[in-house]
């Protein structure tokens, strides 16, 4: 089984991490846009998203029957699942592949609800180093107006209910989403995750990230010559 | 106190399990549920509470693993991490409440049959290792051992191959019998290992359904009554010793003296005849 670390296929990973309400969907959404339009094959995977999974995570969360290693376990068997047949594949075919979330939401989530640093970091050792990680560094009351003002309300496993830090879901939101941030960075150096400002303009950020990614993808196919 | 292997499960107290975990352990077909279901019976009689667990049977995640298994994409690190979360679940919800009452708990299968079908896999013995770090160390594990050759009629005259359990994912090109040859083979020596390592209490499971029970009610009784285990079973098989020779000994323990009582019809369930010992294995 191949631990953590750069892999050697011709495909490139690029993953975007963050806070709910950090922006980091919309820019990947516009990087996948470009992406395409250079004409790289790109594939785009989401976090928590595996059919064989999905029915399962839902149940847990609906029924609230997570706890912090199940909840950890759960994802973890999600993010396997999609690494064996969607991600690994992809990049030995030459692909880019987007991660909207990757391990480190991993990391951060499964600490803050008091699982051991170091389990979950080995539980993903069988992930792929990405070719660039985004983190896209917000002050957490910018994301949460964008986030309160969007919806109606949190859910009870975002606002990190489960773990009985106020009964307010609000209030438990901002505690847990605090958490949540300082456990991302710290792993800004640990990872060598590259920051994103993200109080800046879309445009400004989206840039800094093409920019970025352009660099890296001197050797990545493309299906067709970009118009 | 109890212990985990390694960092304990958030929130986790491990203070007053006053219950006891006790492990049956063993392949595909070797009886292991014929014995749960010898076991209990008896253990209530004595007026002891007990639960029996196994593989799969966790609210959470018992059915997204038999539909994923059902289907032709799951991947080797997704079963083991499906087969974890159901674990996981199946700890706190029913083992650690039911040790905390005082019950007896009986799991058929643990951590460690999970782990060999993971290495048998191409899983990093490290890796897997961790995944399970949070487990709490049992008062005992019985390994029913058998060898291949004796495993094969048991499950051709009750069963059949199944594509898991003959390792069809990951020997495809063979047919059922030689895939399940091999794959039980090598998992077996997993197993071996990993009875080393842990310091199973090897039961032989060769003999008829009523010997083996003779002898893990032995083990059984032995434990609940606290007594230690034997010196014998500590030592650690010396290298290059048969494990025929090592089976033997373990035979040989005296029974304390509170087991010492034959099987009667009375205190326990009639034997089954050998081909339905398998039979109950269908859990896994």
């Amino acid at each position: 089984m191949k631990r953590y670390g750069e892999h050697r296929f011709p495909g490139k990973l690029f993953v975007v991490e963050g806070i709910d309400g950090s922006g980091k969907s919309t820019q990947l959404t516009l990087l996948h846009q470009w992406l395409q339009a250079e004409g790289y094959g790109v594939v785009f995977s989401e976090w928590n998203s595996s059919p064989l999974v999905r029915e399962t995570t839902k149940r847990g969360k609906k029924k609230q029957m997570l706890t912090p290693p199940t909840f950890s376990l759960i994802h973890a068997t999600d993010f396997a699942d999609r690494m064996e047949h969607n991600i690994l594949p992809l990049l030995k075919a030459g692909a880019v592949v987007l991660c909207d979330r990757y391990i480190y939401t991993a990391f951060a989530r499964d600490v803050v609800r008091g699982m051991d640093p170091l389990w979950v970091r080995e539980l993903y050792s069988f992930a792929v180093k990405p070719t660039a990680a985004f983190y896209f560094r917000v002050p957490l009351d910018v994301a949460m107006k964008r986030i309160l003002d969007g919806r109606s309300g949190v859910k009870f496993y975002e606002a990190g209910m489960d773990l009985g830090l106020s009964e307010n879901p609000e209030e438990s939101f901002h505690i847990f989403q605090h958490r949540i941030l300082d456990e991302y960075e710290n792993m800004v150096p640990e990872f060598d995750l590259t920051t994103v400002d993200a109080t800046l303009p879309i445009e400004e950020q989206q840039t800094y990230m093409r920019q970025i990614v352009r660099a890296k993808l001197a050797q990545a196919k493309r299906l067709r010559v970009a118009p | 106190m109890r212990e985990t292997y390694a960092a304990p499960l958030p929130g986790m107290n491990l203070a007053e399990m006053t219950g006891k975990l006790i492990v049956i352990e063993g392949t595909d077909g070797v009886g292991r549920s014929t014995q749960i279901r010898l076991l209990r019976p008896w253990l209530e009689q004595q007026g002891r509470a007990v639960l029996d667990t196994a593989i799969k049977r966790s609210e959470l995640a018992g059915k997204g693993i038999q539909q994923a298994k059902e289907g032709h994409t799951l991947g080797r690190i997704t079963l083991s991490l499906f087969y974890a979360t159901d674990f996981a679940d199946r700890l706190e919800h029913e083992i650690v409440p039911a040790l905390r009452a005082g019950f007896v708990v009986l799991t058929d299968r643990y951590i460690y049959s999970l782990m060999a079908r993971a290495i048998v896999r191409g899983a990093d013995a490290r890796w897997i290792r961790n995944v399970y770090g949070f487990a709490l160390k049992p008062d005992a594990t019985f390994y029913l051992r058998i060898g291949v050759d004796d495993l094969i009629p048991r499950v051709v005259f009750s069963r059949g191959f199944d594509y898991w359990e003959s390792g069809m994912d990951i020997h495809p090109s063979e047919d059922m019998y030689d895939s399940f040859r091999k794959y039980q083979t090598e998992l077996l020596a997993e197993f071996e290992r990993l009875a080393k390592e842990y310091t199973f209490e090897v039961i032989d499971a060769t003999p008829d359904v009523r010997t083996v029970f003779e002898h893990l009610r032995a083990g059984v009784a032995r434990v609940l009554s606290g007594e230690p285990r034997e010196p014998l079973f500590s030592v650690p098989m010396p290298a290059g010793e048969p494990a025929e020779a090592a089976t033997k000994k373990v035979l040989e323990m005296p029974a304390p003296a509170k087991a010492a009582a034959p099987v009667s019809e009375e205190s326990a369930p009639a034997a089954q005849p050998l081909a339905r010992a398998a039979e109950g294995d269908a859990s896994t």
